[in-house]
């Protein structure tokens, strides 16, 4: 049902409705003084992500800094010449940390777009279905769960060359279980609701009563869990990176902190260490705080305040 | 048979076909890693062709697939994990003392942390909209969603090398060298390298443990059960031990699942403190394509998840009456 067979007033409308949903959302976020640091902090690491590269003033892995004598700066504090300071082997910390969220965004977006989608219809399917589809989805997810996730990751990462969408199937792939489980369970309790049976009873297929009646009363867990797919995604992406099993050809703040620490400098070099240790826990943080705030909406008995 | 042992059996059932679907799939994905740890050797021209051949046979690589998948199904299932390739030790010798040295961290650190954040939790979510709730809150979704690695890292700076009191990095001194577990666990020296790494385990799992435990009293706390105790003249504190009670369950099966798991190891924090655990020993073998190590440390690992969810499974449906124990399997 593709808006444009629609006459053009009820098209406005829908814009409209969409518009409102998301001014809605917005003010909802603002509501929360947590959930709203949070959208800030999520907006510019999105900013970062899509123009970082750009914005970087040198090429991160080619150009190194030098002084006005011509020779290396290694190791340098924040100067003028290196806002952020420079690299063991002098290279721009602040291009590396601009151009380095890039990889980490690409993985945690869409690693946990995979994962919400994935999980969603697993549990969708499962939960409506029941019977033997239930019986061997579940055991499926049950062997996702037994299968211990970072050492497979580092497995099938030595065996192919790991690039950033390899590393953002490997991990949707692997946590699709968590949302899967949860909505199948939500889905066990919509699907004995009379609006549900009065469907069936009045003709709608299976899947009809599936998508348009089941699926939009669990798709706010839907999201949630997306959004905690999000958070675990750049965590594991930056823990793969940091034990080197990273994109070789990107520079990304798992990477960064790798050889912060491989190198031995984390002693010294506080001005290599903080920007990308400080960014990948500030945007973890932010995505569950944004995540919990739903929480509360979707399971009102734990808001904070009354 | 009762409901309660049909469903036991069948989940025992499940476990177990679990378990050789798991192993089956290591198996096939170390078979599809390109190389072999005899390339290295051969491409530094130590061996000739004889002896390679030689090798091959030795660990029964010259046979069919079918035949090297049957006797490595017969000999992992028995616990037999043969010899590591590049250490010439038993697999089991290596593993070991690893295993012991991350449980000897990790478990305490869990219990510690589902103890204290538990009851923290509790009484946080008693005291519903206090500043000590949003402070914890806000600390511990930090602390849980952090990748522990930069959590370890940020410790490691300031108490290692600002402040000087604890080593940033192994388990006993260089210096010391000692004999069997008894002299390895129960000396200052551990002390002084254990205390950090396993403040950064406690912190990182508290989260989860907080977060139920404040969930569960929470829900509680409106319920008639708790009515009826106000009436009676109970003191706050002994209504909170009563709701913190009846909330335990969840906290009980995720214990149970986060044990299993504990045999993984914290990858991540035993390489940023050098601790010589599973996790880490994992990792260098998979750097060095040490076939036989992995897949035991591997097949070790996920043996003790697939175990810890068959308890938590069965706690759940012991103590929890109103889960059925009759039709579908998990709940």
């Amino acid at each position: 049902m593709s808006a444009e067979t629609k006459p053009k007033g009820e098209l406005y409308k829908r814009v409209d409705t969409i518009s409102k949903l998301i001014r809605n959302q917005f003010a909802f976020l603002r509501q929360d003084r947590l959930a709203f640091a949070g959208m800030i902090v999520v907006a510019g690491f999105a900013f970062l992500g899509v123009f970082g590269p750009f914005l970087a003033p040198h090429d991160p892995i080619e150009y190194t800094v030098r002084n006005n004598a011509g020779s290396l700066l290694r190791l340098s504090p924040p100067t003028g010449a290196a806002l952020f300071g420079t690299t063991a082997y002098g290279k721009d910390i602040l291009s590396q940390f601009l151009a380095g969220a890039r990889p980490t965004f690409i993985v945690g977006l869409f690693g946990g777009l995979g994962t919400g989608a994935i999980g969603f219809l697993v549990g969708l399917v499962s939960g409506y279905y029941g019977g033997w589809v239930d019986e061997i989805l579940m055991r499926l997810t049950d062997l996702t769960f037994s299968l211990p996730f970072m050492p497979m990751a580092l497995l099938l990462l030595t065996f192919v060359t790991p690039s950033v969408w390899l590393m953002t199937a490997i991990i949707a792939g692997f946590l699709w279980k968590m949302p899967a489980r949860v909505v199948r369970s939500e889905v066990l309790s919509v699907r004995e609701r009379t609006f549900v049976k009065s469907a069936r009873a009045s003709g709608a297929s299976n899947l009809r009563t599936m998508l348009y009646h089941v699926a939009p009363n669990v798709l706010p867990i839907g999201f949630l869990y997306t959004a905690y797919g999000i958070a675990w995604a750049i965590a594991a992406q930056a823990s793969l990176a940091f034990l080197g099993f990273g994109d070789p050809t990107m520079t990304s703040w798992g990477r960064m902190l790798r050889q912060v620490f491989e190198s031995g400098n984390i002693r010294i070099a506080w001005w290599w260490v903080f920007p990308p240790a400080i960014a990948i826990a500030a945007v973890t943080t932010s995505v569950f705080l944004i995540g919990r705030a739903y929480e509360e909406v979707i399971n009102p008995e734990i808001q904070v305040d009354q | 048979m009762s409901n309660f042992q049909r469903f036991l059996a069948k989940r025992l059932a499940i476990s177990i076909l679990l378990t050789l679907v798991a192993v089956s799939v290591i198996f096939v994905v170390l078979r599809l890693l390109p190389g072999s740890p005899f390339e290295a050797l051969v491409t530094a021209g130590n061996l000739n062709q004889e002896q390679i051949t030689e090798i091959r046979s030795l660990y029964g690589l010259d046979k069919s697939i079918w035949a090297q998948y049957i006797s490595y199904m017969s000999s992992i299932l028995t616990f037999q994990f043969g010899y590591s390739i590049l250490r010439s030790q038993p697999v089991w010798s290596v593993l070991e003392p690893r295993l012991v040295n991350t449980l000897i961290l990790l478990v305490p650190a869990l219990v510690t942390t589902a103890v204290l954040s538990s009851s923290l939790g509790m009484y946080v979510g008693w005291n519903r909209g206090s500043f000590l709730e949003k402070f914890s809150i806000i600390s511990t979704t930090f602390l849980r969603s952090t990748p522990v690695f930069i959590t370890g890292i940020i410790f490691i700076i300031i108490f290692a090398y600002n402040l000087d009191i604890v080593p940033a990095f192994g388990m006993r001194s260089v210096a010391a060298s000692p004999e069997g577990y008894l002299d390895t666990f129960v000396s200052l020296d551990f002390l002084h390298h254990y205390i950090l790494p396993f403040t950064v385990a406690v912190v990182y799992y508290s989260g989860d443990f907080l977060l139920l435990a404040r969930n569960g009293v929470v829900e509680k706390r409106g319920s008639e059960f708790l009515k009826l105790h106000r009436a009676k003249g109970l003191s706050e504190m002994q209504q909170l031990a009563r709701a913190g009670r009846n909330s335990m369950l969840p906290i009980l099966t995720y214990f149970a699942l986060r044990l299993g798991m504990i045999f993984q190891g914290l990858i991540l924090l035993e390489v940023v403190f050098g601790w010589p655990g599973i996790g880490r020993e994992l990792v260098l073998a998979i750097q060095q394509q040490d076939y036989p190590l992995v897949q035991a440390a591997v097949f070790i690992m996920a043996l003790a998840v697939i175990i810890a969810n068959l308890a938590a499974d069965v706690l759940y449906a012991y103590f929890d009456p109103t889960v059925s124990t009759g039709g579908g399997g998990s709940a």
